[in-house]
């Protein structure tokens, strides 16, 4: 049984070899595949996974019923608050040579902890490629590459996201479309702040004013280290010394995730939360968090969007037990809901054309309602290169965070 | 029969020995699993110089700068709270009903507390909302303060809130034995106003039977972490919460050990001060109460105090029934007084959500209750049978090793060995931070039990086990549930070792409440922290009516 992992990661590295030019062909897949589901059952599978989430939580309950049901594998979700923690576990455990027998089995990431994980060597290998449902995948340049990172079958991806915004039309009856006219705004009285970086949603934030101020707009999707940085994002400090001293806390208490600032759009603290995922509201008001005059939009010329991932740590215990869960994961039964703004509402990652008519029928039963972003609206921006994120955060921190 | 007794001594003493090193063991590992990463001896784990580290984070001096403010201030206004209690109630009629008050007040998880007083005093918060907008006219919440604020005041409202009542009942406790009925009534004849009284002959002797409690709470105010995650500002945050994220950033590990070092090296420097600043006051109070002056009782003050004093127990009440009222919450918008829309849904609803952190809390306490009564009993009877010596000061080590430097030190040796995130390893944190309370509870009674009735059973013949259970623990049994129930309560706050050694998979009640706390449904966060409340508050009042009941069924007999 111990010679599994070595035997199935070589099988992976001949896929990943293959991967980037075409699938294996199905054949030995399906074969290398009815391994890894017979060596998973019984396995445990670790899932650290943000827990920040009510809804999201109950979804992987739900998923972890699901995959013990049809596959006897059991799914543990690790709550966690910030998956950088976990890459620095994994360092940690590399550093002292815990090589096998991990603490984690499958991961949620995107992005700079991704490219942290690429870059250390913190990853099981290329295996998407043997997932049956890769195949229902839609074929994106966000999916290919994560913040302009190859991802090369080195994770699984599981949803996509958009930063969005949510005000309530009752009280705000022109919401801001740009940057620019978010100070304009709040000049004019309007109550607004945003998570303080190095949290997911102000990072994000961040970047979308730097996305919309910069002079450099091409530097912004390479290394951080070739541009010039303090040209590149002088326009924006300029912008932030501005707005802070008028934002809620004075520019010196912050929200401390975005989903604190959905319960203060809620409490009338601020009059625009921000989100990643463009139905929240959607679920906010159907479970009572938000009244049902909020609504949902992006700013005019669009803004930052990605997709987040699942993936495999190199010292994973359970890795085929991970590698079927990532397959549920991406499986058109699993994406429904999770699309389903009555569980989640997270956008899918599947290219619904290639999905089994059959399987259809769950998508087309949303009702994503009046509240959500409506479908085809709100362009997407791609996110700058992953390095930007650390480069942004630690100039944030030094600027603002004392 | 000697043979036997020298015996027993030596099995006694053996046993006791392995309680203390079961105890000290981890203590000793911690701060060699954080002093060696700080000065560079664990390069794989903690590459770097951690103190360079530590001073080129623009964070690190505010950080450090507000955990001062915070921790001091907060010990402060303990302190202060509790003179002013003993000076304006003692001798009223609400003295007893606060002294009934407090106990269950000092039951509440920190957590918990922190939840229910943001709910409570944030510009959209219930006091807000009970006066608007009849009175304030706000119709949207005021934009004039946050919570939590960036000064810390949030923090140091909810540490005083938490220790006030610490302090105010282990002075309490000491009042008998000082006499103090006596010492008023001469005061008085003498003609000094009641607070003069209390200044110049109550606290001089009273504060020396209270100054390691006061050591304690500094202790803790200076270096507590899930409050300040939950009240504190977050940019910077305090040095200990600073130093949290440290730990799980890749690369910082040294400057988190040399940070955690930093903060014990300062906390000693910080009791050094005190102790130099008691000399020098009590040589002023000595000059002072020589001097004569009565002084004249003023009766304002007196309301004021006693008015202040209600105010903060009232505002501890209020917390609790705050997220009771959430828990219970559909809708609740801003400014109604109460909910809009009721609904149970929270409560039953998703009972996984509730049920599979309930049952981990339930079980590490329960461990602790158990595994803590038996080490104190152990030590306790060995130092009865004088196997061993009485080593009190020993139970005190934890309180006074900030919580960071001994669980970073412990979680690097946890990763080292591969024990993190195993059951047992959390629950061994419980029982070393539980296990001195229970100690020190069990200890009073064990000892001013009257050695005659153990006499008198032997000479009766009975052996030793049978007067143990028989004899013994029966008179004992209101300490013992009182130390049982103590022990439940420390092992629900439990945040920071549950969190750093359990790897994220032992999801307690505290960790639901302060890892979600911000991000999810504020009415779920209420009804874990209602859930967590209730835990310690249930074993407290068992351990009130249970000896009561037995109390009654034998007198029914007799």
């Amino acid at each position: 049984m111990n010679l599994f992992p070595q035997s199935l990661r070589k099988c992976l590295l001949a896929c990943a070899l293959l991967l980037p030019v075409q699938l294996p062909d199905a054949a030995s897949v399906d074969d290398s595949w009815a391994d890894v589901v017979q060596e998973a059952r019984g396995q445990t599978v670790y899932f650290n996974a943000w827990g920040g989430s009510d809804r999201i939580n109950a979804y992987l309950e739900w998923a972890g019923k699901q995959l013990q049901s049809e596959y006897g594998v059991s799914l543990i979700h690790v709550k966690i608050g910030d998956i950088a923690e976990v890459v620095g576990q994994l360092e940690a455990a590399k550093a002292v040579g815990r090589d096998t027998d991990g603490n984690v089995d499958l991961m949620w990431v995107n992005g700079e902890n991704f490219a942290a994980l690429k870059r250390n060597e913190l990853l099981f290998g290329s295996f998407t490629g043997l997932l049956p449902n890769t195949a229902y995948v839609k074929q994106a340049p966000s999916i290919t590459h994560d913040f302009s990172i190859p991802v090369e079958g080195l994770e699984s991806p599981w949803g996509g996201a958009q930063l969005v915004f949510i005000y309530d039309s009752a009280v705000t009856k022109t919401p801001p479309q740009s940057a620019i006219e978010l100070m304009t705004y709040i000049k004019d009285g309007g109550r607004f702040s945003y998570p303080a970086p190095p949290a997911f949603h102000g990072t994000t934030m961040v970047k979308q004013f730097l996305s919309e101020l910069t002079d450099d707009k091409a530097a912004l999707a390479s290394p951080v280290g070739e541009a010039d940085f303090d040209a590149a994002t002088k326009p924006l400090w300029a912008y932030l010394d501005e707005l802070h001293p008028m934002l809620w806390g004075k520019g010196k208490s912050w929200p401390t995730s975005g989903e604190q600032t959905r319960q203060m759009l809620d409490d009338g603290e601020v009059d625009i939360a921000i989100s990643f995922n463009p139905n929240e509201a959607a679920a906010a008001v159907k479970s009572g968090q938000l009244a049902d005059t909020v609504r949902t939009y992006t700013f005019s010329e669009g803004t930052i969007g990605n997709t987040h991932f699942v993936t495999i740590p190199y010292n994973a215990k359970a890795a085929a037990g991970a590698m079927v869960a990532a397959n549920y994961l991406v499986s058109p039964e699993a994406q429904a809901r999770k699309a389903d703004p009555e569980y989640w509402g997270d956008p899918t990652v599947l290219d619904i054309d290639t999905v089994p008519s059959e399987m259809l029928a769950k998508f087309s039963e949303i009702d994503l309602g009046v509240w959500a972003l409506p479908l085809g609206s709100g362009k997407t921006l791609s996110e700058p290169h992953a390095s930007w994120a650390q480069a942004l955060e630690a100039a944030w921190i030094e600027r603002y965070g004392q | 029969m000697p043979h036997f007794v020298a015996h027993g001594r030596v099995l006694a003493a053996l046993a006791a020995i392995g309680v203390a090193l079961l105890f000290t063991a981890p203590l000793l590992i911690g701060l060699t699993g954080t002093i060696a990463p700080a000065f560079g001896l664990m390069p794989e784990l903690a590459p770097g110089n951690g103190f360079l580290q530590l001073l080129e984070d623009p964070r690190f001096l505010p950080a450090l700068k507000l955990s001062i403010k915070t921790g001091v201030i907060a010990t402060l206004l303990v302190l202060l709270f509790t003179i002013v209690a003993l000076v304006c109630l003692h001798k009223t009629r609400w003295w007893r009903w606060m002294l009934a008050a407090l106990p269950p007040l000092l039951a509440i998880p920190h957590a918990a507390l922190a939840v229910g007083l943001v709910f409570l005093v944030a510009p959209s918060g219930w006091i807000v909302r009970l006066f608007s907008p009849w009175l304030t006219t706000w119709e949207r919440p005021p934009a004039d303060w946050v919570v939590p604020d960036a000064g810390g005041w949030s923090l140091i409202a909810g540490l005083v809130m938490k220790e006030a009542p610490f302090l105010l009942l282990a002075a309490a406790a000491q009042l008998p034995r000082l006499n103090v009925d006596a010492l008023l009534k001469i005061g008085l004849t003498l003609g000094y106003s009641p607070a003069r009284c209390w200044s110049r002959l109550v606290l001089p002797t009273l504060y020396p039977r209270i100054r390691l409690t006061l050591f304690v709470i500094l202790a803790f105010n200076l270096s507590v972490v899930d409050m300040a995650l939950l009240l504190g500002p977050g940019n910077p945050p305090t040095l200990s919460v600073l130093l949290l994220s440290y730990v799980h950033e890749p690369g910082f590990r040294a400057a988190a050990s040399a940070g955690a070092l930093m903060l014990a090296v300062g906390m000693a420097a910080f009791f050094v001060a005190v102790i130099l600043i008691e000399k020098s006051i009590a040589q002023v109070a000595k000059r002072r109460r020589e001097s004569g002056h009565r002084g004249h009782g003023i009766g304002l003050f007196r309301q004021i105090g006693k008015y202040s004093v209600v105010a903060l127990i009232l505002c501890s009440v209020f917390t609790l029934v705050a997220l009771l009222l959430w828990s219970f919450t559909q809708r609740w918008r801003f400014p109604a007084a109460l909910p809009d829309t009721f609904t149970a849904r929270h409560w039953l609803g998703r009972s996984d959500l509730l049920l599979d952190p309930l049952w981990a809390t339930i079980l590490f306490a329960m461990f602790s209750c158990v595994a803590t009564l038996v080490g104190a009993m152990v030590w306790l009877e060995a130092e009865r049978l004088d196997a061993v010596k009485k080593i009190d000061w020993l139970w005190y080590v934890p309180f006074f090793i900030p919580q960071v430097t001994l669980l970073f030190g412990w979680q690097a040796a946890s990763l080292i060995t591969a024990s993190d995130g195993q059951w047992l390893t959390v629950a061994y944190a419980h029982w070393v931070y539980t296990l001195p309370y229970v100690v020190l509870i069990l200890a009073v009674a064990w000892r001013e039990l009257d050695p005659n009735w153990n006499n008198a059973a032997s000479v009766l013949g009975a052996g030793y086990w049978k007067v143990l259970f028989r004899i013994r623990l029966p008179l004992l049994i209101k300490p013992v549930l009182q130390a049982m129930a103590v022990a439940v309560a420390v092992s629900v706050a439990q945040y920071l070792p549950t969190a750093l050694l359990g790897a994220g998979r032992h999801n307690t009640l505290a960790i639901e409440v302060v890892t979600s706390f911000g991000g999810v449904d504020r009415r779920v966060i209420a009804t874990l922290a209602v859930l967590q409340s209730l835990l310690p508050l249930i074993v407290f009042s068992l351990a009130l009516l249970i000896p009561a009941a037995m109390q009654q069924k034998q007198q029914q007999h007799s």
